[in-house]
């Protein structure tokens, strides 16, 4: 018998402290497993014995580029269990701070990560030297977004302005105005973007999965509303623990969420949230999903990137509407007294739906802490994909397979580095 | 146009993964009594957006090297060429990925770079939670004294 391992020490464009480990024999695959060591388990601990308003500076810390999806679960749950109510400024800002992010996070993996791979090159770096004003144009979409962050979260490495009861200090209408002309600007070029997209030659993929996302009966889900699945399940962030469970998977530290009453797994994400809020799409975003050669429903994964390009749009039209309608929140902070009980909330982080849960004492201290990040939640189809997709491509060379399994995984957009730092893959071919 | 800028990259809850944010800070006021501008980032990615506006930029981040056995607390140096940065100095620690080293190659391809000079601190522990590595909490003080010089010696040309 023989029996070769190829060892890949970083898998470029997604690191963690994890690994994928293969087996394969003719053509098939033995095992298939997809580790990821440390869940955000260190902060959770981290939490306990903390004064709820110190959660606002402590989660974001946890992602480098989704700072703002992590503050806003907490600062939610934590003001509906204090029964603390906001203006509806407050709302808008906090939406449009949230749509920065989006457009951030999207363009970065539309352009710099997942299109290099669907066009066979090695990096967004061999991409920007075939199509420099390409990638120029998409860097300056993505400072919009990162300029709405800072705009209204401040100029600092978290935002640092979103507080449990609102904004230590909410943005002035001056401060927004200079955003909209580059905000029309950014949505002007979407429909050229999404034909690019749909021109892009990307791998089929077609699968039954569940789809799950939250859903809002007046608006695209990202702040607030309730949870779905494309069977037809509908739950409350306060049912999210019992209609979905973590469960350890053997020979890894890694949690892989199910259904708790199939055992099945579930994807949440971009192209879930398209397939449940289709109906609540914005104009452009509707056109560019339409261009983008996405109509609903569409299970396969790899129609995660038009989604991309719709939300990106529909973040763009959001945040022009908010600024074009912005009344600053007078006072910016609401009346804050905390209550001890249970605080659970969801909202639609770029790469899917992010659950936390508090226990709070009555004087506002945090007694537990637990968060469930969308990769977490995605793991479990990350490798029933790569188990679908290998078969057929496992005759090719150790470094095209490295490859096309990069593909795979990062077309899920995983926050691995919210948990870990490297990535290993590890190919056995018995 | 700001003559000099220095980006500190890192994570401050992820053991030596924050040192490059710690040296510039420890580095700020003397940086900005030499006109340098300090500007400290939670991702690599932002380092792309870091580079326009400058005439030169100091960036520190902590790295691993690529093929393993440098020391940790080594400090490497490297400065940007035309394809970026030379792979040697590792992968420095970004967040979803995409890291200083592919924001200066980035902007290398788009012949949109600065001169960029990269100081990186050789890891050990990037553990959530930690604090910095006895290896790298050593070699601190003479990182934060290159971070200067750097900066001095591209201030005068």
């Amino acid at each position: 018998m023989t029996h070769r391992q190829v060892e890949v020490p970083v898998i470029a464009r997604v690191e963690g402290e994890g690994a994928l480990h293969i087996t394969a024999k003719d053509g098939e695959i033995l095992d298939l497993r997809l580790e990821i060591y440390e869940p955000p388990r260190y902060f959770e601990a981290f939490l306990q014995g903390r004064h709820f308003s110190e959660v606002p500076d402590i989660v974001p810390r946890i992602c480098g580029i989704c700072p703002v999806a992590y503050q806003m679960s907490a600062i939610h749950g934590l003001e509906e269990l204090f029964g603390v109510e906001v203006s509806e400024g407050t709302r808008e800002l906090r939406r449009l701070l949230y749509c920065g992010e989006w457009i951030e996070s999207h363009i970065l993996h539309i352009f710099l990560l997942a299109a290099p791979d669907f066009l066979g090159m090695a990096s967004a770096i061999e991409m920007a030297k075939h199509h420099p004003d390409l990638v120029k144009k998409v860097l300056d979409i993505k400072r919009v977004g990162n300029d709405i962050m800072e705009v209204v979260g401040g100029r600092e490495i978290h935002p640092v302005s979103p507080r449990v009861g609102g904004f230590s200090r909410a943005a002035r209408r001056r401060e927004l105005d200079p955003l909209l002309p580059r905000l029309e600007w950014a949505l002007e070029q979407m429909p050229g973007i999404a034909d690019f997209v749909a021109s892009l030659p990307a791998p089929v993929l077609p699968r039954e999965a569940e789809l799950v996302s939250m859903v809002h009966p007046t608006e695209y889900p990202i702040n607030e509303g309730s949870m779905a699945s494309t069977a037809g399940r509908r739950w409350t962030f306060a049912e999210y623990e019992s209609v979905t469970q973590e469960v350890h998977v053997e020979h890894s530290n890694a949690l892989h969420s199910l259904m708790s009453d199939t055992q099945t797994p579930y994807h949440t994400g971009p192209l879930s949230r398209m397939n449940l809020n289709v109906d609540r799409l914005t104009p452009v975003a509707r056109d560019c999903m339409a261009r983008a050669g996405l109509s609903v429903p569409e299970g396969d994964p790899f129609f995660s990137m038009a989604a991309r390009v719709a939300e990106s749009a529909l973040a763009m039209e959001e945040a022009i509407r908010i600024i074009r309608d912005y009344v600053p929140p007078e006072p910016s902070m609401a009346e804050v007294v905390p209550r001890a009980g249970r605080a659970m909330w969801a909202t639609e982080a770029p790469r899917g739906t992010l659950y936390h849960r508090y226990d709070v004492a009555e004087d506002g201290t945090i007694l537990a802490a637990k968060i469930v990040p969308p990769t977490s939640q995605n793991l479990r189809h990350m490798e029933e994909d790569l188990r679908r997709f290998l078969p057929g491509v496992l005759d090719r060379p150790d470094e095209e397979l490295t490859r096309l399994c990069e593909m795979v995984v990062r077309n899920y957009d995983p926050c691995i580095s919210c948990a870990t730092h490297f990535l290993s893959l590890d190919i056995q071919r018995v | 146009m700001t003559p000099v800028r220095v980006v500190g990259v890192g994570n401050p809850e992820a053991g030596d993964d924050a040192v490059g944010l710690l040296a510039v800070r420890s580095a700020r006021a003397e940086l900005e009594a030499l006109g340098a501008e300090v500007v400290e980032t939670g991702a690599g990615l932002h380092v792309v957006d870091l580079l326009a506006g400058a005439d030169a930029v100091v960036v520190v981040d902590a790295v691993r090297a690529p093929a393993g056995g440098r020391p940790p607390g080594t400090i490497v140096r490297a400065e940007a060429g035309p394809e970026g940065l030379p792979t040697e100095v590792g992968s420095s620690l970004s967040s979803h990925g995409f890291g200083v080293a592919e924001a200066v190659g980035l902007a290398a391809a788009l012949e949109d770079a600065p001169r960029v000079v990269f100081l990186g601190v050789e890891v050990a522990d990037v553990t959530a939670g930690h604090g910095l590595s006895r290896a790298v909490a050593g070699a601190l003080p003479e990182l934060v004294a290159r971070i200067v010089t750097e900066a001095r010696l591209l201030s005068a040309t």
